[in-house]
């Protein structure tokens, strides 16, 4: 029996054959390592825990810091490495334009809902993975607003964001001083990663599943 | 062990990182909120041929929709054979404790939040992953304006939404 995969229709299946059709098309890695990818970045959102709600809103209300020590160590490690990456060929720029409106508008909008679900669009989906259905009902009501902004993105959002003031990097205003602005750089954002006072917001409900030689709660007291 | 040090769990993110930007790998930036529009153009069955934004999408999109699928599969193995943390549950313990005890308070806010969340990731052009992880690490002026708004909001947001001084 031959197995047809309809890849031209507009119905519901087709257009998921046609989502991998164009990532298999597009030149930015192959099918498996697209997938293989998200495997990993899952992977480590979980096994570091830093999808729980105790973690992100947990460092909104400043009781724990684990968040921004990974998101700043990451920074930090990635700003050297890439950019040298980039001197020697092997990766390329992918700068996003500065649009104030959109900018602060958005980051405002951002940081407020990143607060109150303690999640964002890359550790909610590890968060639904692991079973938290507040989490499925958020994502249900980010699709809304992904169709939302999909529908009125001509009339009323892209006029909000206003136009490109410019696509600068910090480099690029110290000519003749790249390579300085980016070691300073990744070192600064690093060891600011190193010197944020680690606080640590625990979930009993996580905690209790555990035997006591692996609570992270009892083995850091001790 | 249940879980990666923070340390550890920075020098991974920043290696998937590389590998995601190098040629040798996909030649892209790690983005995560673009999958959500494109799936909601899937789901709601718009017509992309009349949406200027989801042929904006279309490659991006396509490409984070793999991502995402992938994620979900890496969080939960990790979850039910590394971090035993997999439960079905419906309102987290610490908004219990600094919140309230409201499952529909919890799930209304989730609700309102996703919505207002993805909103602006669009209309900033990115989100965590876009922006802060993958736009900083290239020293990205947009992706520091982006971050700094971000932290100002969410601290605020923290501070006055959330009763942390009862407890």
């Amino acid at each position: 029996m031959d197995i047809i995969v309809k890849t031209a229709g507009d119905d519901f299946s087709s257009r998921i054959a046609q989502m991998f059709e164009t990532v298999i098309h597009q030149g930015h890695g192959s099918l498996v390592l697209v997938f293989l990818i998200g495997v990993i970045f899952g992977g480590i959102i979980q096994y570091t825990r830093v999808d729980k709600f105790e973690k992100i809103a947990g460092f909104a209300m400043l009781k724990d810091t684990i968040v921004p020590k990974m998101l700043f160590l990451t920074v930090g490690l990635a700003s050297i490495g890439l950019y040298f990456m980039i001197e020697a060929g092997w990766a390329h720029y992918h700068i996003k334009p500065v649009m104030w409106g959109g900018l602060i508008i958005g980051g405002t909008l951002f940081g407020i809902s990143m607060a109150i679900l303690g999640k964002c669009p890359g550790t909610g989906p590890v968060s639904i993975a692991e079973g938290r259905i507040d989490v499925l009902v958020g994502a249900i009501g980010g699709l809304l607003g992904g169709l939302v902004f999909t529908l009125y993105y001509e009339d009323f959002f892209k006029p909000l964001m206003g136009e490109v003031a410019g696509k600068w990097t910090l480099p690029s205003f110290f000519p003749g001083h790249e390579h300085l602005v980016v070691l300073i750089f990744g070192v600064v954002v690093t060891l600011i990663a190193i010197l944020i006072p680690k606080v640590e917001f625990f979930d009993e409900e996580d905690l209790k599943k555990l035997p006591e030689c692996e609570r992270p709660d009892l083995k850091e007291a001790s | 062990m249940s879980r990666l040090p923070w340390w550890v769990g920075g020098i991974l993110m920043a290696g998937l990182l590389l590998m995601t930007f190098s040629v040798f790998g996909a030649d892209r930036p790690l983005g995560a909120s673009t999958y959500v529009p494109y799936f909601a153009g899937i789901i709601f069955d718009l017509d992309a041929e009349k949406y200027s934004y989801l042929k904006e999408i279309k490659n991006p999109g396509a490409w984070e929709g793999v991502l995402l699928l992938g994620a979900l599969l890496g969080g939960f193995v990790t979850s039910v054979f590394l971090t035993k943390s997999f439960r079905i549950s419906l309102i987290p313990t610490g908004w219990k404790k600094y919140k309230n005890r409201s499952v529909v308070s919890r799930l209304v806010w989730s609700f309102v939040a996703g919505f207002f969340m993805i909103i602006g990731a669009r209309m900033a052009g990115g989100c965590t992953s876009g922006h802060f992880m993958s736009g900083m690490s290239q020293l990205a002026i947009s992706s520091m304006i982006f971050g700094t708004v971000v932290m100002i909001a969410l601290l605020i947001t923290g501070k006055i939404f959330y009763n942390t001084k009862e407890k």
